[in-house]
């Protein structure tokens, strides 16, 4: 039988398959988080990166603006112990005049000359009397002049430098340009009393200067209060008050060109933010981890293909194996135990049971096989009940008197015949007779036929008196002598014969059925002599009796060319046969008189 | 006075037959049994001759067996009463005979009464009248006279008169063995009497007397042939040897073995 056909149309996949598509899955995710935890690891490692570059670049920065923001303030130092602005300083109100405050300038321009990048100095005396070395470029802010709030700081200082924006506010220049400023307390050398203030400006040129030499093309510097010094005027918009404190700060953007990391701290001692942009480079990418990622990745793929062979060849074979087994037991026809051995304790369980249940079914079987013979037994029994027709022979015996009372001997006769044919033709139910009951039935037989058609056919009997004990199946000579007449004399129109003959010879019955009927054609004969039983379907009616007894001679001599068949169409038709002597089967026992 | 209803027997069993013919008292029925055969195929070719009221026909005989001859009469001989006798109780059988306008299905061996009951039907129903089974006969000569004007082969324009035209075709379709004078007049249209009638008028021969000529005036060239008796008989469409052999003498006044001698 075809194993595709007793299987459900239900799509099962193998476990072999299934494991594959496990580890098909297990190896997909791994690589998924591969990638996605070396682009995490890059990325950390690019910021982490960008961090440290922006940190030395700001440090380096702010170092060199503040060294370079106190070199100016030693300038203001030699300012401010320059002789013609101490006599400014020292001068009473009333003799401060245009004189002493032009000396006091050029003192300080000739000092500035040493130096360049100060755009203007300013000095207030503690009257408030001012001297500018550049007047005309700013504005001044008479106000906020007076007030005592923006000098504070810078008498905090106590004669040191503080830095501060835009000369803190009391004047500005006229152009709007930012300046740095400089801003100390002057005290007297000899009294040690405040005298008055000096503002340096510092134009930013000075930073942008700075910034160039340095090629710091990524740097912005902003004031404290937000407005634009030196450097990428583009990075202003990343600025924010929080980037004013001693502590670098970090912060990632998203801009067009890619993710960017703006730094910003304020220099040191001075109240200028720096910002430093920075792309992530991909020189930054850590290519140590990725290989080891790498390695990582495959070692554990190798594993999972080893983990999937070692279950294909441990778990899926063996279950093929075992499969196979069972399928060749299946297609032997025997139920036998399997003796595969199985490499695991489930699998071979699975053996187990598996032999477990063909004991079962063999158990089963013979449980069957018994009841069938005790039912055949008993069936035999109603059969050969049916078959003792007592009634019909008593019938036949007294009908057969009143005949022969009333002078009908012929009826006698017939009655006779008849009886004795009923008698061999149950025989009691045997399966065996000897050979000569079957001729004397088919003696019967063909004596009670030629009353019913007359005359037309002719019996000639050459039976060797050594066959006549021979044991034969029952009902192999009748149904050829019938198909002899029905198939061969009737269908002539003529008288014909029927001639049996029955040799002996090394223990084998030969027999030979021949008649003068109408023959059979080449086809005919094969075709009756076919073992295919679609041949026989068409024919069924006419020819199973024929048909029929030379299968039931096949098998009882477990030969299919026992039978053999000659014929010429028109003359006759003979079928002979040999059959081997077969030991008694038990249960055929000498036949008694039934009546 | 009423006709005697006409019975026929198809048994290939001669005592089957005699003892059919001899057990019912047929006259007590107004009845009477006009005729045998002993095949399906003597059957066909003799029951236009007989014209039966009632057939009783076996089952199983060769050549043409009673399934087969009950499919042909009931078509060619609507109202013919036929009763089917076996001795084989195959349902097979009685499922085709169900099929088939059959009167009644006999088991073999029949029991007299049993034969009786339905004979007595037979005949109430015969009597009930409108089934009556049309033949070719003298009785039935008006009828045919009708026939003529609405044949299309009647009038005298000179063509091929219909008893040329079934002589034709006699010679063509002889072998064929269903052959007889109501399927040939069924076959061109006319009634059997008017063909029957016609037919001698313009051949000058009877039709059953012609065919019978063809086909023995072939079996005599086959027999010279050398032809063995059952091979003829199928040749000539007769394929049963014991009826063709009882033709072959009747017609030759020698047995077929003698001629062939």
């Amino acid at each position: 039988m075809n194993r595709s056909n007793d299987r459900p149309k239900i799509k099962r996949t193998s476990i072999s398959a299934a494991l594959n598509l496990v580890f098909a899955v297990i190896i997909l995710v791994v690589i998924i988080s591969f990638v996605i935890s070396v682009n995490f690891v890059i990325k950390s490692e690019r910021r982490a990166y960008a961090v440290r570059e922006a940190q030395m670049a700001l440090t380096t920065l702010s170092n060199s603006l503040s060294s370079n923001i106190s070199n100016y303030s030693e300038l203001s130092r030699l300012i401010m112990i320059d002789d013609s602005l101490v006599t400014f300083l020292r001068a009473d109100a009333s003799t401060v005049d245009f004189g002493v405050i032009n000396d006091a300038r050029y003192g300080i321009m000739n000092i500035l000359n040493v130096k360049e990048g100060v755009d203007c100095v300013l000095v207030f005396r503690n009257d408030m009397i001012m001297l500018a070395t550049d007047r005309a470029a700013y504005s001044y802010e008479s106000a906020s002049m007076q007030t005592d709030l923006w000098k504070e700081s810078i008498y905090e200082g106590k004669g040191r430098a503080v830095v501060g924006l835009n000369s803190y506010g009391v004047a500005s220049r006229k152009d709007g340009l930012p300046v740095i400023t400089i801003g100390r307390a002057i005290y007297d050398m000899y009294t040690q009393k405040r005298t008055g203030i000096l503002l340096m400006n510092i134009s930013s040129d000075v930073l942008s200067r700075i910034l160039r030499q340095g090629s710091y093309h990524d740097v912005c510097l902003v004031g404290t209060n937000g407005e634009y010094l030196a450097g990428n005027k583009e990075y202003m918009k990343y600025y924010s008050a929080d980037y004013a404190g001693n502590e670098i700060l970090n912060r990632n953007v998203l801009t067009p060109g890619g993710n960017k990391l703006v730094s910003g701290c304020l220099v040191e001692g001075l109240p200028i933010v720096m910002l430093y942009v920075s792309a992530y480079g991909s020189e930054s990418i850590p290519y140590g981890i990725i290989q080891v990622l790498i390695i990582l990745m495959l070692v554990f793929m190798a594993v999972a293909g080893f983990a999937g062979a070692y279950v294909s060849r441990n778990i899926t074979m063996p279950i093929m194996q075992l499969s196979g087994s069972m399928d060749k037991n299946k297609k032997s026809g025997e139920l036998k135990k399997l003796d595969v051995e199985m490499p695991y304790s489930e699998l071979n369980l699975l053996k187990g049971d598996y032999n477990d249940m063909i004991d079962h079914v063999n158990e089963l079987i013979d449980t069957l096989v018994d009841k069938e013979k005790i039912l055949r037994r008993a069936e035999l029994r109603v059969l050969q009940e049916q078959i003792k027709p007592h009634f019909l022979y008593n019938s036949l015996e007294t009908i057969g008197f009143l005949a022969f009372d009333a002078g009908a001997d012929n009826v006698h006769e017939a009655l006779e015949t008849l009886g004795s044919f009923y008698r061999n033709f149950l025989s009691k139910g045997n399966r065996v007779i000897t050979f000569g009951r079957e001729v004397q039935i088919v003696r019967d037989y063909l004596s009670l036929q030629k009353l019913r058609y007359g005359d037309i056919i002719e019996d000639v009997y050459d039976i060797a008196p050594e066959t006549e004990d021979f044991n034969v199946p029952k009902l192999i000579l009748q149904p050829l002598v019938e198909n002899s007449i029905y198939h061969g004399i009737r269908l002539k129109g003529e008288k014909g014969t029927i001639k049996i003959v029955s040799r002996l010879d090394d223990d084998i019955l030969y027999v030979i059925v021949e008649d003068t009927g109408v023959g059979m054609s080449k086809e005919q004969i094969q075709k009756i002599l076919s073992k295919d039983r679609n041949d026989r379907d068409e024919e069924k009616d006419s020819s199973f009796g024929l048909w029929g007894t030379i299968e039931r001679i096949r098998m009882y001599c477990n030969d299919d060319d026992v039978v053999k068949i000659s014929s010429e169409v028109g003359e006759y038709t003979s079928i002979s046969f040999a059959i081997r002597s077969v030991p008694a089967v038990s249960g055929v026992e000498e036949d008694e008189e039934i009546v | 006075m009423k006709r005697s209803y006409r019975v026929m027997i198809i048994d290939d069993e001669e005592s089957a037959r005699r003892l059919m013919r001899a057990a019912i008292k047929w006259e007590t029925f107004g009845m009477e049994v006009v005729g045998e055969a002993t095949s399906g195929i003597e059957a066909i070719n003799i029951i236009d001759e007989l014209r039966p009221d009632i057939v009783f026909v076996d089952i199983s005989m060769p050549f043409m067996d009673g399934i087969e001859f009950t499919q042909i009469a009931s078509e060619r001989y609507p109202g013919l009463i036929i009763i089917i006798m076996t001795a084989i109780d195959e349902f097979e059988y009685a499922r085709k005979c169900v099929s088939m306008p059959v009167f009644e299905y006999m088991l073999k061996p029949m029991v007299r009464a049993e034969i009786m009951k339905v004979v007595e039907r037979a005949r109430a129903k015969l009597d009930a009248g409108g089934t009556a089974v049309k033949y070719s006969g003298p009785d039935d000569a008006t009828d045919a006279e009708a026939h003529d004007e609405d044949s299309p082969y009647a009038g005298s324009d000179g063509e091929t008169s219909p008893g040329e035209l079934v002589k034709k075709y006699i010679e063509d379709n002889y072998t064929d063995p269903k052959l007889n004078l109501a399927y040939v007049a069924q076959h061109f249209g006319f009634s059997a009497s008017y063909l029957s009638r016609k037919f001698k008028q313009d051949t000058g021969k009877n039709f059953v007397e012609y065919l019978t000529e063809v086909r023995m005036e072939t079996a005599k060239k086959l027999a010279g042939k050398g032809y063995k008796m059952f091979q003829t008989a199928s040749e000539v469409g007769i394929p049963d040897p014991n009826y063709f052999s009882r033709c072959f003498k009747k017609y030759t006044g020698v047995s077929y073995s003698d001629y062939n001698r």
